[in-house]
């Protein structure tokens, strides 16, 4: 006989679960339901009933390596179909914020950021960095029509963002791979690297949000976020490095051709976003399964992507006095959103990423 | 008494249209020469009714035959006084809704139905309820919950109550208890009410009288006339009772028995009501070292639903284990509470304190199998559980472990304890060597039941209520909770069947609402249950009797106690009016006014048996009238077709049936004879207990006689029918025709 399994509960990490969202996952009875309503449960090894009582009994080890927390796309059938109304959905949004949690690097910044009462604080430092620049930093020479460069020049803001980048990407690499020990120790023995090109299909595709979906607005609202993203991301990049290298001046031109691409990243994004939003507003599950987590994510995404086209009209129509603070804004939002990547919500894209290519077989 | 015999025959209801009623009514006037006969398009409406009571009052008429419906109906509209002579013959579910209209087989049905009415009419005899000075004082054994809400109930009904206790005080389990399970809604909050109230209540009832630190020394007689002895802190005195209400209670399961679950391995592994115990008095620490409890896991059915053990479930161990829970977490809310389990059951609304339990944190439930219980570091226990819903087999390490071990009744079996001392004698007096060899056998198997006398019944068949199932001494659960095997005895809480204190108190109004109908019909000379308000009961004609003692053996309800001789002495309020006695009787001499042995022989005699020429074979068929005749009543009301050769004759209890009717029947050409009665066994559902089981018995005498008679054993035939498998009841008639048919008819029609 194996040797059995030493049961040593984590109160704490039970506390934390309710807490972020799971508060009745104590009342499942485990029936199995959800199991059998999820339409992405692999038949092998299905979830989130088993997932269930390894969370009422406060198995942290247990749970946080394993794959099936990321193989749910949180369409909410289980939490729909639940006799005894648990919500495991909701049960699996808080375990995917403790995994995000207990695998961050520094551990501070994500006790911080999971927590509602971190906010203030998380956003003090990019208001003061950049108040601090549009106040004191040494400007060029003031341009013939108004540029967001006048008052946070260039050669500041682009070190400093490649450096936050920098940073965000170490801590993704540290918390990439305790979660990769973890889920080597709950047995997902997939090969990461042989399962990453089948998992940017899924994910590209959308294929497993296609199939879950209740709804498709969640599906159309993900899918046209995520691509706008990624196109906003390129386009980010070649900027950044284009003007470095003196190969390209912002602002572009609106005709040039990254510039045309990035206006349309932009407006599918929070074509993305908006649909997003008003499904997790308007569907009762939805907004009751809706944790400080995850509007942390979604608004300062939404943020960034509003206040980036505002800026680019105001600054079109040359209005200064308004130009101005919607810019800054714009730039506290991005720094929060892009320096707290490896701690927020937004952490799941690489986390998904990787569980799903760590978990071998696809159903 | 000269006897005038009015026959009524209702035509309505398409009785009318299927028969031939002039030809019907002949049968009365000419045959039987009946000297009123009269024929009602609506014998049940009023007008047919005045006509009857019109003929009663003025024509003098005594006896009373009406052929109409199933006499099962319009018990109401044909309510005369109930001492006269009357007889319902059943024309219409039993022949016009299940045969051929204007057909000559069904024409023959209906006169034969009528000729065994009238006939049995001629019989029988005016009834004579006995008349005696009947006591309607209660006695309530067992001072606990059920015992003190019986006798509150009984005298707020107005009753005189005698309430014993074996303890020095009242209050009994629910007395020891720190907590109870939920008593109102929503049902979520353990109740922190105790039973001090009703002790003090019970205590100054003026119609009760408590006696403690009791002991029944002696309980003889019959319901409405118990004599009982009863010890009282060493004072005794004697109490006559109408009824008896048994709340003797539950004791635990015996720990000593669960070594394999750890009981005994270290004082850390207690039962649940040795928890409740350390609960209620103080605090639950560790029981080793005192040290405060951090963490304790629950065995739930810890001997129970177990072949090895009990095999069934207490219904309260789930409760009481949340209900520990909770205690825990009321001292440390960051103590562990591991449950393990078959399944949950917490009936009724206590699934919500289910519900509440669950949601708490530090409660972890698991279904599972105990594996091993063994000593681990730190003074823990490491407790091993395979099967669980995690997937794995797990081991906790837990400061205590808390076996949740279910209820065993409190109660007496009179018959064991009666066979123990019989065998006790045996060894002592016995013949030979074998035989005092296979008492000692006996004694050995039986000694647990050694001293556990209760009421000390003077009873022929025991001192004791018989038990059933599992040691309880109910009787019939199913239709008649309460009642146990002994008239004017009635079983209330757990020691009727495993149950929590809500649901005892319930229990304990329906004993004594019970008790109440017992003693009230008693005082009118009528049966209490299940042939309420019967005022017949059985005569003995005791010069012929041969003293073979069958009858005293086989009621089921111990109502006949012996003399020296071994004459039976009969107990009229014990009596439930079965006819057992009757039918086991090989002299025949037990009879009712109403319902004899020779009255059954007659309406046999009356049947018309066609000659063999004719090919119209005749079966008869005895039915039980609690389940199959209301069975063959609804295949009638769903106007099912079966064959019309067969002629039913309602019996009281399969149990009354004496075979000579069965070699009556075939020595008159009858081709075969079919019986049905209720399902017997462990699930009976016989309304007297034994009765189909013991006509089972009877007809494996009668096999000797068709062996004699070189008569075929197929053309008897014993079924076991359920009232709802009115469907099967044709299908099973027309088969047991076909087999008839091919077996031939039988060679002594005609003799």
């Amino acid at each position: 006989m194996a040797q059995p399994l030493l049961i040593q509960p984590d109160a704490r990490f039970i506390r934390d679960v309710v807490d972020a969202g799971g508060g009745d996952l104590k009342k499942c009875f485990q029936c199995a339901t959800c199991s059998a309503v999820c339409s992405l449960s692999p038949e092998d090894a299905p979830f989130p009933r088993k997932q269930m009582i390894e969370a009422q009994w406060g198995l942290k080890d247990k749970l946080l390596g394993d794959p099936a927390l990321w193989l749910c796309h949180n369409c909410g059938d289980c939490t729909t179909h639940c006799p005894r109304g648990a919500r495991p959905g909701d049960v699996f949004g808080a375990l995917r914020r403790e995994a995000i949690k207990a695998f961050s690097v520094p551990g501070f910044l994500g006790r911080l950021v999971a927590s509602p009462k971190g906010w203030p604080v998380l956003f003090l430092l990019p208001i003061l960095l950049f108040g601090g620049i549009a106040l004191w930093a040494p400007k060029g020479e003031p341009t013939k029509s108004l540029e967001f460069a006048n008052l946070f020049p260039q050669h500041i803001l682009e070190p400093l963002f490649f450096a936050i980048s920098g940073l965000v990407i170490l801590a993704f690499i540290f918390g990439l791979a305790r979660f990769v020990k973890a889920l080597r120790a709950s047995g997902a023995n997939g090969s990461i690297l042989a399962g990453l090109v089948p998992a940017f299909v899924d994910i590209l595709s959308h294929k497993r949000f296609a199939d879950c979906a209740t709804e498709k607005g969640r599906y159309w609202g993900h899918l046209l976020t995520l691509w706008g993203f990624a196109g906003l991301a390129l386009m980010g990049t070649v900027v950044g490095i284009g003007t470095m290298v003196g190969m390209m001046h912002t602002p572009l031109a609106l005709m040039n051709p990254w510039k045309i691409f990035a206006n349309v990243c932009a407006v599918i994004i929070l074509i993305g976003v908006t649909v997003l939003l008003v499904d997790r507003v308007k569907d009762p599950v939805k907004r009751a399964a809706s944790t400080y987590f995850d509007w942390f994510f979604l608004l300062t995404l939404a943020g960034v992507i509003s206040t980036g086209i505002l800026s680019e009209i105001l600054r079109l129509s040359q209005v200064a006095a308004v130009m101005y603070p919607v810019y800054f804004i714009h730039l506290v939002l991005i720094f929060a959103l892009f320096l707290y990547a490896p701690y927020s919500k937004f952490a799941h894209l690489l986390y998904r990423t990787v569980a799903l290519a760590a978990a071998g077989k696809r159903p | 008494m000269d006897k005038k015999i009015g026959v009524y025959i209702c035509s309505g209801c398409s009785i009318g249209e299927s028969l031939d009623m002039d030809k019907l009514a002949k049968v009365a006037q000419s045959e039987y020469k009946a000297p009123v006969c009269h024929v009602h398009p609506c014998l049940c409406g009023k007008e047919g009714v005045e006509l009857i009571k019109k003929d009663i009052g003025d024509e003098s008429v005594n006896a009373v035959v009406i052929a109409a419906c199933s006499p099962r109906m319009k018990t109401d509209a044909f309510a005369f006084d109930p001492a006269m002579v009357q007889e319902r013959v059943n024309i219409r579910e039993h022949v016009a809704w299940c045969q051929k209209a204007q057909d000559e087989d069904t024409q023959m049905m209906a006169e034969d139905y009528l000729r065994m009415g009238i006939v049995k009419a001629q019989k029988m005899q005016p009834l004579e309820p006995v008349e005696d000075e009947i006591s309607k004082t209660i006695l309530v054994v067992g001072g606990g919950v059920t015992g003190i809400t019986s006798a509150l109930e009984a005298a707020a009904a107005g009753y005189e109550v005698v309430l014993v206790e074996k303890q020095a005080q009242l209050g009994g389990f629910v007395g020891t208890l720190k907590k109870r399970f939920p008593q109102e809604p929503p049902y979520t909050e353990l109740s922190a009410e105790g039973i001090a109230d009703k002790i003090q209540e019970v205590s100054y009832h003026p119609k009760v009288k408590v006696l403690t630190s009791a002991r029944i020394v002696k309980t003889s007689g019959q319901p409405g006339m118990f004599d009982v002895t009863i010890d009282s802190q060493g004072a005794t005195s004697e109490v006559r009772a109408g009824a008896i209400i048994m709340a003797t209670g539950w004791k635990p399961y015996d720990a000593g028995k669960l070594g394999h679950l750890g009981y005994g391995l270290t004082p850390d592994v207690v039962t649940n009501v040795e928890f409740e115990r350390m609960a209620a008095e103080g605090g639950i620490k560790r029981p080793s070292d005192g040290k405060p409890l951090e963490s304790v896991l629950f065995i739930q059915c810890a001997g129970s639903r177990d072949k090895d053990h009990l095999p069934y479930c207490s219904s309260v161990c789930c409760m009481a284990t949340l209900k520990h829970a909770e205690y825990v977490h009321e001292q440390n809310a960051d103590a562990k509470v591991f449950i393990v389990y078959k399944d949950m059951r917490t009936p009724g609304q206590y699934e919500k304190f289910y519900r509440t339990a669950q949601d708490a944190p530090m409660n972890f439930l698991t279904k599972g199998e105990v594996k091993a219980v063994e000593k681990a570091e730190g003074g823990k226990l490491a407790v091993t559980v395979e099967n669980t819903l995690i997937g794995e087999t797990m081991q906790m390490h837990v400061d205590m472990v808390v076996l949740a071990a279910g209820m065993v009744p409190n109660s007496a079996d009179g018959e064991a304890i009666r066979a123990l001392e019989d065998a006790k004698l045996k060894v002592e007096k016995g013949e030979s060597d074998s035989q005092r060899a296979e008492a000692a056998k006996t004694v050995e198997l039986l000694k647990a039941h050694e001293g556990t006398e209760i009421l000390n019944l003077t009873y022929r068949q025991g001192p004791d209520l018989p038990a059933l199932r599992y040691g309880f001494p109910d009787s019939h659960f199913v239709c008649f909770p309460y009642e146990t095997r002994r008239t004017g005895i009635y079983a209330a809480g757990s020691v009727r069947s495993p149950m929590d204190s809500s649901h005892s108190q319930e229990d304990a109004l329906g004993a004594a609402m019970k008790a109440i109908q017992s003693v009230e019909l008693a005082s009118q000379g009528r049966a209490v249950h299940p042939r309420a308000g019967d005022m017949s009961f059985p005569d003995f004609f005791l010069q012929r009797c041969t003293q073979c003692k069958r009858c005293t053996e086989e009621c089921p309800f111990g109502s006949l106690d012996e003399d020296e001789k071994g004459t039976p002495k009969p107990n009229p309020y014990r009596c439930r009016r079965c006819g057992v006695c009757m039918g086991a009787c090989p002299e025949r001499i037990i009879s009712f006014k109403n319902y004899s042995v020779d009255m059954i022989a007659s309406m046999i005699k009356a049947i018309e048996v066609p000659e063999e020429e004719e090919e119209k074979p005749r079966v008869l068929v005895f039915m039980c009238e609690n389940d199959a005749y209301p069975a063959l009543d609804i295949a009638g009301m769903n106007h099912v077709q079966y064959d019309p050769s067969v002629r039913v004759i309602p019996l009281r209890c399969l149990g009354s049936m004496n075979i000579v009717w069965i070699a009556d029947a075939l020595s008159s050409g009858f081709d075969g004879v079919m019986l049905f009665g209720c399902k017997y066994g462990d699930d009976y559902q016989c309304h007297f207990a034994k009765g189909s089981e013991l006509a089972d018995r009877r007809l494996e005498n009668v096999k000797e006689t068709l062996q004699r008679l070189q008569l075929e054993s197929e053309r008897i035939q014993l079924t076991q029918l359920a009232i709802n498998e009115y469907d099967k009841l044709p299908v099973l008639i027309n088969e047991f025709m076909e087999q008839i048919r091919e077996i031939g008819p039988n060679p002594y029609k005609g003799f």
